[in-house]
Order: structure tokens, then C-alpha cells, then sequence
């Protein structure tokens, strides 16, 4: 038999089977929508949430800040920027100490002067140098910015700085393009302060030195002026701060908010639970599935013993059972992709709209990944049903032809 | 045509192995019109099951035109079952969601070897065989038990089989229909030389045969 022929064959048989059994096959289909509505509803949210919440959680910043113990600081529960002094650090200060329960580490320079060349005559201007690989604090604020990634010759600009994308700011003489522009965070030094490679700042140093007379020491490269520290999980403020006070001399270490800390750490873990909450729920679907096959395929033994025995193949016999499971189970796939895409835009009228309204940022995931969710659910929910009726059907095509036209069970 | 050597089928029960069929040697020419006769219980249906290459022996050999079809692969003996036997059952056997002329296609459509229109003409000269051409667009519910059944004969028929086996094809019918449907079945194997073997517990309708098989307690018994 050619192989077109048996898949015509094999596929006719299929979807008349799944029309002779219209009420089951609608339950069927409605069962798996159900279950794939959830699954996709529950991804895409999912992964917004994260998205959002990794943007959110970020503009939380640091945990802890260290600066020179000589430095004055602005104490805030958000800690963003460190604030601008002339007390320096080793940059490799907390490097050689090499304290544990830190995840991340950024370390920044800066310089505050009225010398830069950049608004008014003597405006005072913080130029902020960081490194956007270790950064976690500054970039997550940027509200636009032009594609790629931040190059050396590129600035952002504090939300307080109102200059359009791609346009050229010069500071000490040498000329910058503007690269993104952060939101607005309530933090004087952000909102006012330009941003730009580390290297770059520090590569000003003969052009400031030209204008005031001095390299100030922030922008000697084996200085900084502090560093932001974000905790590992489950290691507390007071432990680290303990930690750093006690191996790194002539520092201070300032303490974020600890409710922030906390909720960081605390909603790390719930996504993963949910995660795992979810992937539960489609494991029992899947099972389930299996279990409604396994009926199916025992309620049709005859049926299938008569087909073998005017001269169906065992794979015949096995592809009729898989075309109808995936038949079934796709199109209750796609349908649930549909209920799960009126789902999401209840849950975008319901909170989305209200986080909004307060101000919290809430990001879909794009186009592109809401699609490949949704193909994933039907080729997900078409795999399901497959499994679930490829046993069945395996075995069944194994047994004896007469067992199948003559015996129960 | 048929031959049986020490066929035997043995099976495996709570209470320890169970002997349905014991060492038959059986040979039925061809065009043959042979009857397997006994009690309910006898091992007939066991016996019909391993000619028809539908349940495995214990033990023994069963040839159909010189092959021995348990020394076949597993989709070597689909492929003789489909080609060279036909079945006629105790029971509506006709696929429900399929129309009566598809269902007598469905043979050569497993088959594969002949063009959809020319397999739709064929089905068509079987049903008009049977005398159903006329309800060939009707689906098995729209049809009698007498029809349903010689739907059925006009499947068992769709590829030209050498053998054609029923397993007691007229228990469930009455009696006139039955007649009907056994007349149909002897003028099938004499027009056709079609070699037919039924299982019947049913003397007189045994009688009308060439040949008459005794089975009991899984003996063919002389």
C-alpha cells in the first residue's frame, strides 16, 4: 500500500470517527481548551509578570551601598546611584576581600562639577560613569532609547534632562551622543545626572584636569566612589553588611530599604512555585487524557479487531488512533489558545489597567513569544493526546485479532 | 487449498491451560463449501480463528494455497489476510460512520493497489452482487440485519478472496433472512469457485454443505 494512500485512508477513518462521536469528541475538544486556555493564559501572564517584575524588582536597586567611610549620603530605601563625593575606594576594594552572599556587584564614579560645558553657566551636573555589563540599577529606569546596545561615545540622560535621542551633547569638549533617557525615580542625582561608560568618564580626566586644574580622584581608574551590592538569596543585610564592615577597612555601608530586600527575595520564590504550579496542572491534564484514550480505545476493540482482520496493519491500527487523538486534542488546543488570549484581556482590563493607573509598569510579552506560547500549547495539547492514544492503541495493535473481535476488556 | 497439520490452540486460564483445539489435520479442496459443526464450547470458532490467521496457535501449521500463514510477518499475513480471505461474523460488522459502499471499499483501500475510482466501481459491482446496490449511500443504521450482513459479504468479497470464512454469519438473523443470506453465500462460492468454510451449530443449515467438519472438545471427531 503506498504511503499516500494509507494516510489518505488512515486520515479519512480518523476524522470519521471523531464525527460519529460528536458529543464525546466536543467534550473532548472542550476539556482540552480548557486545560490549554489555562496553560497559555497562565505562560503568557506568567512570563509578563516576570518580565515586568524583572524590570520592577531592578528599580527597587541595591540592597547595600559602600562608600568611603568619609562620605556624606542622602539615605533613600531606593538605592540607585551613590551619591557624589570626593572620598574615593580602591576599585578593587571589595574584589580582594572577596566577601560571600553577594549576587551582584556594580561599581561606579562620580564626578559632580559646573565645569562640564553642559547647560547653563556653573549648572551643577553629576557625571555618573558605570559599567552597563555589572549595572543593575541604572538601566532597568531607561524609559526610550535607540536600538543596540550603549556604546562608549553614548549618554543617558536623567529624566530631569529633556534632550531628544540621538542628538549630540559635548562635555569637558568631547562630543556624546545621546543614547536613552531614564524615567523619572525621585532621586535627585538620577534625574539630573548623565550617564556614560566608565571608561568614558575616566577618559576625561586631562580634559577636566585642563579646565580646573586637577584630576579629581574618581576618574583615577584605580578609584571609585562606591559600589551597589544586591544580596544573594537568603543571606540578610545585617549579615553582609557585618561581613564587608569587618574584612574591608575604611568603609561605610549603607542599608536599603529591608522590605524591599525582602519582597525581592520572597516574590523570586513564589514565580518559581507558580512555575511549578503550572507545569503540575498540564502533567494532570496530560494524564488524564491518556486515561479518556485508554477508554476510548477499549470501547472500539472490535472495531479495531475487525479492521485487522480484513488486513489493517498493527501501524495502521495505531496511526487511525493518533490521527483522531491529534485531530482532537490540536483543535481543543487552538480553541483554548483563543479563550486563553480573552482571558489575558480580562486580566489586562482587571489589574493590568489598575497597575497602570498606580503608576507600576506592566510589560506584555511581545508578539512574537505570545505566538510561540500559543503554537506550543496546540502542538503541546496534539502531543498530549498522540501519548495518550499511542499506548493504547500500541498494545491493542499487539494482541491477538480474534482477542479483540471476540473477548471483553 | 486448506490444509491444518497438528493444529493446536492452548490458552491460559486461572485454573491452569485450557485445550480449545487438539492436533487437527484438516484439508479442504478448493471451491469446497465446508461446514465446522459442533457444540457451543467445541473449539470451532477457535479452530475458524486460526485458518483465518486471526488468533495465533499453540501449535501446528495452517497452509492456504501452499503458504503457511503463522510462518508469515506480521504485516506479511495483513497483507494475505486482506488479498486471500475473506470474513463474514456473528455480528453487525460494518463500520458505522462509513456508508455502505465504503465500507465494501475498505478492503482494496487497505490494500492500496488500485485507483480510488476503480475501487468505487468494484464496491459498487459487489454491493449490486448482494443485490444493495440501490443503497449504496446508506450508512449501517438506515439499514436491516439481513442487509447490514450481506453489506458485509460484499466486503469479505472486495478483493477476490481465495477463501471466504464465517464464523455462524446468520445466528442473529430470523429465519427467512437466514435462508436468504446462506443461498447468497453457496451461489458466491459455486459462481466463484470461492473455497467456503462456516462455522454453524446450526445441523440444517450444515447439511446444505459439501462437506461437514465434527468438532468436539477440540477433536475433529469422524
Amino acid at each position: 500500500m503506498s504511503a499516500a494512500s494509507s494516510c489518505r485512508l488512515v486520515l479519512a477513518l480518523a476524522v470519521q470517527n471523531l464525527g460519529r462521536r460528536q458529543s464525546r469528541t466536543l467534550l473532548l475538544v472542550a476539556a482540552i481548551a480548557v486545560a490549554s486556555a489555562v496553560t497559555f493564559g497562565g505562560v503568557v501572564a506568567m512570563r509578563s509578570v516576570v518580565a515586568s517584575m524583572q524590570i520592577g524588582l531592578s528599580r527597587v536597586g541595591a540592597d547595600l551601598m559602600v562608600v568611603n567611610q568619609a562620605a556624606l549620603t542622602n539615605l533613600t530605601d531606593a538605592l540607585l546611584t551613590v551619591e557624589p563625593t570626593d572620598s574615593t575606594l580602591p576599585a578593587d576594594a571589595l574584589a580582594r576581600a572577596d566577601v560571600a552572599g553577594i549576587a551582584r556587584l556594580a561599581a561606579q564614579r562620580i564626578l559632580r562639577t559646573d565645569q562640564s560645558g553642559l547647560g547653563g553657566a556653573g549648572e551643577l551636573v553629576d557625571l555618573i560613569g558605570f559599567d552597563p555589563a555589572t549595572d543593575f540599577t541604572i538601566l532597568p529606569w531607561l524609559s526610550e532609547r535607540l536600538t543596540g546596545p550603549m556604546q562608549p561615545g553614548d549618554v543617558i540622560l536623567g529624566a530631569a534632562r529633556n534632550l531628544p535621542l540621538g542628538t549630540q551633547v559635548v562635555l569637558f569638549g568631547q562630543p556624546f551622543r545621546v543614547y536613552g533617557k531614564l524615567a523619572r525615580t525621585g532621586s535627585g542625582t538620577q534625574e539630573r545626572g548623565v550617564f556614560l561608560h566608565m571608561a568614558s568618564l575616566i577618559g576625561l580626566g586631562d580634559d577636566v584636569q585642563a579646565r580646573t586644574g586637577a584630576v579629581p580622584p574618581m576618574l583615577e581608574p584605580a578609584n571609585v566612589t562606591g559600589f551597589l551590592v544586591q544580596l544573594a538569596p537568603g543571606v540578610s543585610e545585617l549579615q553582609l553588611r557585618f561581613a564587608l564592615l569587618s574584612n574591608v577597612a575604611g568603609i561605610k555601608v549603607i542599608v536599603g530599604g529591608s522590605l524591599l530586600t525582602g519582597i525581592r527575595q520572597g516574590l523570586v520564590a513564589l514565580l518559581g512555585g507558580l512555575v511549578l504550579l503550572v507545569v503540575a496542572l498540564s502533567a494532570s491534564t496530560a494524564v488524564m487524557v491518556m486515561v479518556l484514550f485508554s477508554a476510548i480505545m477499549a470501547e472500539r476493540r472490535r472495531e479495531m479487531g475487525l479492521l485487522k482482520a480484513i488486513g489493517a496493519r498493527p501501524g495502521q491500527i495505531v496511526a487511525i488512533a493518533v490521527a483522531e487523538a491529534a485531530f482532537a486534542t490540536a483543535a481543543g488546543g487552538a480553541l483554548g489558545v483563543v479563550l486563553g488570549l480573552l482571558l489575558l484581556r480580562l486580566f489586562e482590563r482587571a489589574l493590568v489597567h489598575h497597575l497602570s493607573e498606580m503608576g507600576i509598569p506592566f510589560l506584555w510579552l511581545d508578539g512574537a513569544g505570545t505566538a510561540a506560547i500559543a503554537a506550543l500549547c496546540v502542538a503541546g495539547a496534539a502531543l498530549v493526546g498522540m501519548a495518550g492514544a499511542w499506548f493504547p492503541a500500541w498494545r491493542m495493535g499487539r494482541r491477538d485479532t480474534h482477542d479483540l473481535l471476540w473477548k471483553e476488556g | 487449498m486448506l490444509a491444518c497439520r497438528g493444529l493446536t490452540k492452548q490458552y491460559e486460564t486461572d485454573r491452569g491451560p485450557v485445550a480449545a483445539v487438539r492436533s487437527v489435520d484438516l484439508d479442504i479442496e478448493s471451491g469446497c463449501y465446508a461446514a465446522i459443526v459442533g457444540r457451543s464450547g467445541s473449539g470451532k470458532s477457535s479452530l475458524l480463528g486460526m485458518i483465518g490467521g486471526l488468533s495465533r496457535p499453540t501449535g501446528g501449521r495452517v497452509l492456504i494455497g501452499g503458504t503457511d500463514i503463522w510462518a508469515l510477518s506480521e504485516a506479511g499475513a495483513a497483507a494475505f489476510r486482506n488479498a486471500r480471505i475473506g470474513f463474514v461474523f456473528q455480528f453487525a460488522s460494518l463500520l458505522p460512520n462509513l456508508r455502505a459502499l465504503d465500507n465494501v471499499a475498505l478492503p482494496a483501500r487497505l490494500a492500496g493497489t488500485m485507483s480510488r475510482r476503480a475501487i468505487l466501481e468494484r464496491a459498487l459491482e459487489r454491493l449490486a452482487d448482494v443485490g444493495l446496490d440501490s443503497h449504496a449511500e446508506a450508512f449501517p443504521f438506515e439499514l436491516s440485519s439481513g442487509e447490514q450482513r450481506r453489506v458485509a459479504i460484499a466486503r469479505a468479497l472486495m478483493n477476490d478472496p481465495a477463501l471466504l470464512l464465517g464464523d455462524e454469519p446468520t445466528s442473529d438473523l430470523d429465519e427467512q433472512t437466514e435462508r436468504e443470506i446462506m443461498a447468497l453465500l453457496r451461489d458466491i462460492s459455486r459462481s466463484r469457485g470461492t473455497t467456503l468454510v462456516l462455522v454453524t451449530h446450526n445441523l440444517a443449515l450444515a447439511a446444505q454443505a459439501q462437506r461437514i467438519v465434527h468438532i468436539a472438545d477440540g477433536v475433529v471427531v469422524p
